[in-house]
């Protein structure tokens, strides 16, 4: 399904109100054109020497059919352009839901302004598409039909000579169409230079500073904004000639029917009241004329963004639930992770990050994973909720494969916390429950306490209601940190992930919260990444992963036994521990 | 575009500011001549225009009911000159207003830029580069559609609906006050829209800027919601903001239809009301059918403006915001520029001298705690220590990218604050970890855009750092595209490029703040050949990450929470077993063991 054809459905769902729409333009276009007609009755009336009276009941007519006609047009505006709104509105819920879908391997390929542009910018295109571009492409040949038909039933020679300047018409719209659409391209090529050069200028300034290029940057600048310049001034060229040519073309019309008309005046076969009534529909039809290469461009530029969105629409969640999924069984939780490879790329021969990992995890056992920077833990860690699937192998819990089991269910289970400490801008009361439909009071309390969060709490103005600005920028790293570890623990769940969640948080504070949690990772299966080796002293098992794979494995004084990586790194722990305290 | 500025970024302007106007105007003067010419186009344009129904009236009235033939073809001659008179007088209103336009906003942009190149690095923190850019891009483009659409138009319009009103009484006054009867009401009813409209457009916007912020949070933390099977909650909220934004929108459509569907039946009564009053006129013999022609004409072009007032209104409301956020920008202070009478140290010896310096970058927080250091003319000094403990801060000082608090930052003997910031950041090449080229080619990020650099030296500099073996290699050499960041060369590569241009501008100090991503050993082996024969005669201070750096330094300085802590030779601290002990064994011991191994 193309994009078009998925904005038919979407159409489809509003036709009661389209139609609707379409009738009340059919009912204002009628009424519109009777008006001339019967202004040329009243005048008629008046050329002749007629009655008073009877141009009075035309005028009133006219005045009956004016407030009429406006009534049905502010139904046939408002009903159009806000099932184009309901559209715009319904196109951008379904985005969002599908991008709620989307793996996170996508949000890494792509940039957030990007996307952002296609949610905000592209929807918008496509309603305008949906609102006036619909109103003027149902109103445009229904003027025109109208008006011709009438005019015609007048005098068929005059409708001829008044129209002579149209075929002039159509022959410019083709030609500025063309010429306007290349040189706003160069124009939008022009201002991507531009705007490049000052992002590269932007970033780049504190080389600019260092060297002092300023001057020369200005310069650069300089010449870019010129060429933008001229390039623009090429187009408002062309742009401005549409509205003069436009207007010169109707009133020729005009010119004309004066002209010939007034000859046909003169030799008796045609009234002043015809001549007046042409000049009223030909002013009518100056409108829907001039608008006509807008109205092509709203279309083209709808139809290219819907197709923008449809490339987003059309992407597959790879990762999703299956259609049957298997039921969890009971309190088993059980991680096993068989001969386990994965790379970001596999199909373009990606490096593995992983390699051959196996690992049995029992329930209410803790493991722990070491290793170097860039070593492939946190990578590992993000494969039990299934941010990514494995590439080869196989992860297990309770003896399940974790792609056969709902997503919510496995993601429900689990209480990651992740390395980069993510809150939203709202409340922190809302950002701890942020996974929970309702919370008690005491629990949050609890949460707030393990995390050692409440000594903050109390420096904050408004306590657990403090919200947290974008980001979580207005806390400090270590109470991010703190408080998506008190998020995670909220949910109380069967297992949990710690991805090196308090490298912000100074050593006591993080003795402190590893003390109080002991007794609740006891109950838990828990998979731990630290850097901080003291924090993992104590684990069950230990894993060193070194490029993408276990180096050594044991528990704390098996490992320094080894005189390993472990033992290597271990030694590096006790020098910055030292280093910290002079 | 950031999404984290976007609520405090919205400004929620009026129509019409004088003080932006005033502002605005003030670009504008170096093309007024050029302005008031456009300007005086308006009432040609009108006069052009306005004369067509008159001469309809002629010709009916004179001309055709009088059966005079050729006085009918003098009238249509005389409108089609009326006619080509209003065009080209339009065209050219409108080429010259965008030519002022153009210019003015050329003139804006480089405005913005130069203001921006002397801001301070501080400022860079906080700002992210996509608002700057945006300042540059769309909103000056939005002034534009305000020359292109909105107050010219709008001047032009309140011309012509002034014109209309004198020509109608001056035609006939009792059918003038018939066709105008409605317009009180009309303005009334205007009027009442345009608050509506303000209030709808503010709503608008504010929800658009919500659905905005919302959505990029979403974006940057889809993860956080994946892991916690938030999506169906984050869906029902993302929708309440959403349909809020519809019904907002809906409420301005129904307004907006029901201002333009107002005006056309107006103007539709009003030629209703003029056949009433007027036919009986006629039938009295008082006026001629033209003069009830022409009347029709005049209400005609009387309420096309009106219709469109809405919309002009709507680009002047967003300009005036557009203008404030540039304004807001170009209103930002420049903290950091020379002084007004520099101090130039003659003759210049190169010494640097940092004296009880106090610095932080937020108040309460210091970065360096009261740092004395001094390295002589030619003298090699090394920086080392744990991260945050101030290293990198002591050489962004030097170079006055940032001003202390306390103390003070000598080169050469004279205080960093007393120099000329040109002069004094020309003596001194920086060299920082992540080498930030320039898309464009080789030549270009070696001279930085300075033309008048000869190709020789340029070449010669690259020899002399070892980076002229692998500029060779490309298919262009020097004449090489260099991609976004210099996305296309190595790390190493970047790094050799980055001592390269410093030799190309030759500067008596060098400061450098080693890379420590690893580079392969043949890079790593040209690059501290590169790094020794540069550093040879200059006075250097180094941010050490190489075994061969410090091995190499006259001193090494140990900075340990903001304070210096050692200084001495490498075989003299190591023995004193203190702070430089730990970090060499945490550092470069491994460095080390790799090289004997």
């Amino acid at each position: 399904m193309g994009g078009i054809g998925r904005l038919n459905g979407y159409l489809w769902r509003y036709w009661r109100r389209y139609l609707l729409g379409a009738l009340c333009l059919l009912g204002t276009a009628t009424l519109v054109m009777w008006i001339p007609w019967w202004i040329r009755e009243a005048v008629r009336i008046i050329e002749h020497g007629g009655r008073v009276e009877d141009v009075t009941f035309y005028a009133g007519i006219i005045v009956v059919a004016a407030v009429a006609q406006g009534v049905i047009r502010t139904y046939s505006r408002a009903l159009i352009f806000n099932a184009g709104r309901d559209i715009e509105y319904d196109l951008r819920n379904d985005l969002f839901a599908h991008l709620e879908r989307l793996p996170v391997s996508y949000y890494q390929a792509q940039r957030t302004g990007d996307l952002m542009s296609r949610v905000i910018n592209d929807i918008s295109a496509v309603r305008v598409l949906l609102g006036p571009g619909i109103l003027n492409l149902v109103n445009a040949p229904l003027y025109y039909l109208y008006a011709l038909i009438l005019m015609i039933s007048m005098d068929l020679r005059m409708t001829l000579a008044a129209l002579l300047p149209y075929p002039l018409l159509m022959w410019a719209i083709r030609y500025f169409r063309g010429r306007i659409l290349k040189s706003s391209l160069q124009v939008q090529q022009q201002m991507s230079e531009l705007s490049s050069h000052v992002q590269e200028n932007l970033s780049g300034m504190h080389v600019v500073k260092a060297y002092t290029r300023e001057e020369n940057q200005e310069r650069r600048f300089a010449d870019l904004n010129d060429e933008y310049q001229a390039r623009s001034l090429e187009l408002a060229k062309l742009r401005g000639m549409i509205g003069p040519f436009m207007q010169g073309i109707s009133g020729l019309t005009v010119m004309i029917v004066i002209w010939y008309g007034g000859i046909r005046v003169m030799r008796g076969d045609l009234l002043i009241a015809d001549i007046v009534a042409f000049i009223a529909y030909l002013n009518i039809l100056a409108w829907p004329t001039a608008a006509f290469g807008w109205m092509l461009s709203l279309v083209e530029r709808g139809r290219a963004a819907m197709e923008r969105l449809e490339e987003i629409f059309k992407i597959e969640p790879t990762i999703a639930s299956p259609p049957a999924p298997v039921p969890l069984r009971g309190a088993e939780h059980r991680i096993e992770f068989r001969d386990v490879w994965f790379a970001y790329e596999p199909k373009a021969n990606g490096q593995p990050i992983l390699r051959e990992i196996n690992f049995t995890l029992p329930r209410g056992q803790t493991l722990a994973i070491v290793g170097r920077t860039g070593a492939g833990k946190t990578t590992l860690a993000q494969l039990l909720p299934r941010l990514y699937d494995v590439t080869a192998g196989e992860i297990r819990i309770g003896g399940a494969d974790i792609r056969r089991l709902s997503l919510s269910e496995l993601r429900g289970m689990l209480g990651y916390v992740p390395q980069d400490p993510f809150l939203f801008s709202a409340s922190l009361r809302r950002n701890l429950a942020f996974g929970l439909a309702e919370v008690t009071e005491e629990k949050i309390q609890r949460v707030v306490r393990l995390a050692r969060l409440d000594r903050d709490l109390e420096i904050f103005p408004q306590g657990l209601d403090t919200i947290v600005g974008e980001r979580g920028v207005t806390l400090s790293g270590g109470q991010r940190q703190r408080a998506t570890l008190a998020r995670a623990l909220l949910l109380d769940p069967p297992i949990l992930v710690l991805d090196d969640c308090l490298s912000s948080v100074d050593a006591q504070t993080e003795d402190e919260i590893l003390k109080g949690l002991r007794s609740i990772l006891k109950e838990k299966t828990c998979l731990i990444i630290s850097h901080r080796l003291s924090a993992i002293k104590d684990a069950d098992q230990i894993l060193v992963v070194d490029e993408g794979r276990i180096a050594e494995r044991g528990n704390h004084q098996e490992l320094l036994l080894n005189d390993g990586i472990y033992a290597e790194l271990f030694r590096q722990q006790q020098l910055t521990e030292e280093l910290e305290q002079i | 575009m950031s999404v984290e500025s976007h609520h405090q970024e919205e400004i929620f302007g009026k129509a019409y500011d004088l003080k932006l106007i005033k502002r605005l105007w003030r670009f504008i003067l170096p093309y007024k001549r050029l302005f008031w010419f456009s300007m005086l186009l308006l009432p040609l344009q009108q006069l052009f225009g306005l004369a067509q129904p008159y001469i309809m009236k002629e010709a009916i009235d004179d001309y055709i009911a009088g059966g005079d033939l050729w006085g009918l073809q003098g009238m249509a001659l005389l409108f089609l000159v009326a006619l080509i008179g209003e065009v080209i007088a339009f065209y050219f209103h409108y080429y010259m207003t965008m030519l002022v336009a153009q210019g003015c906003l050329a003139d804006l942009r480089v405005a913005i830029f130069s203001h921006v190149q002397k801001l301070p690095t501080s400022y860079f923190d906080r700002n992210p580069v996509g608002r700057l850019v945006t300042r540059m891009t769309t909103d000056v483009d939005v002034l534009q559609e305000m020359f292109a659409a909105g107050v010219m138009t709008l001047i032009s319009d309140f011309f012509m609906l002034a014109s209309i009103v004198v020509i109608m009484f001056y035609l006939h006054v009792a059918l003038a006050l018939v066709s105008l009867a409605l317009i009180p009401f009309m303005l009334l009813a205007i009027n009442f829209f345009r608050i509506k409209a303000r209030q709808t457009y503010r709503l608008i916007r504010e929800r658009i800027a919500r659905i905005n912020a919302y959505l990029g949070e979403a974006i940057m933390g889809m993860a956080v919601i994946q892991l916690f099977v938030r999506e169906q909650k984050s869906y029902r909220e993302f929708d309440q903001l959403n349909s809020a934004h519809r019904d907002a929108l809906q409420l301005s459509n129904i307004y907006e239809a029901a201002l333009y569907s107002m005006v056309e039946a107006a103007g539709s009564v009003s030629v209703g009301l003029l056949l009433w009053y007027g036919g009986g006129e006629v039938l009295h013999g008082v006026i001629g059918i033209g003069t009830l022609v022409a009347f029709k004409e005049y209400i005609h072009r009387f309420f096309v403006p009106l219709r469109d007032f809405s919309q002009k209104y709507a680009v002047m409301q967003s300009a005036m915001s557009s203008a404030e956020r540039i304004f807001h920008l170009l209103d930002t202070p420049v903290t950091i520029a020379s002084p007004a009478k520099p101090v130039i140290p003659r003759p210049f010896r190169g010494e640097i001298a940092f004296e009880g310096v106090w610095f932080s970058y937020k108040e309460g927080e210091p970065v360096l705690k009261g740092v004395s250091l001094r390295v002589e003319p030619g003298e090699k000094v090394a920086v080392v220590g744990a991260t945050g403990s101030g290293k990198t801060t002591t050489i962004k000082l030097l170079s006055r990218f940032y001003d202390i608090q306390r103390g003070s930052v000598k080169v050469s003997g004279v205080d960093v604050r007393d120099w000329d910031l040109q002069a004094l950041r020309r003596h001194i090449g920086v060299v920082l970890q992540d080498v930030f080229l320039f898309s464009g080619n080789i030549r270009a990020n070696l001279c930085l855009g300075d033309e008048t650099v000869p190709q020789e030296r340029i070449e010669r500099a690259a020899r002399y750092a070892n980076a002229a073996g692998f500029i060779g290699h490309l298919p262009d050499t020097f004449n090489a595209q260099v991609r976004e960041r210099g996305s296309n060369f190595s790390a190493g590569q970047r790094q050799l490029l980055a001592l390269a241009r410093v030799l190309v501008f030759q500067p008596e100090i060098l400061v450098l703040d080693e890379a420590t991503s690893s580079v392969d050993t043949e890079t790593e082996l040209l690059i501290q050949d590169a790094l020794e024969k540069i550093m040879r005669g200059r006075t250097c201070l180094v941010i050490a990450h190489r075994l061969s750096t410090i091995r190499n330094a006259d001193r090494i300085i140990v900075l340990h929470r903001g304070e210096v802590r050692e200084v001495g030779s490498h075989a003299q601290l190591l023995q004193r077993r203190g702070i430089y002990y730990r970090l060499y064994q945490l550092q470069y011991a491994q460095e080390e063991l790799r090289v004997l191994g």
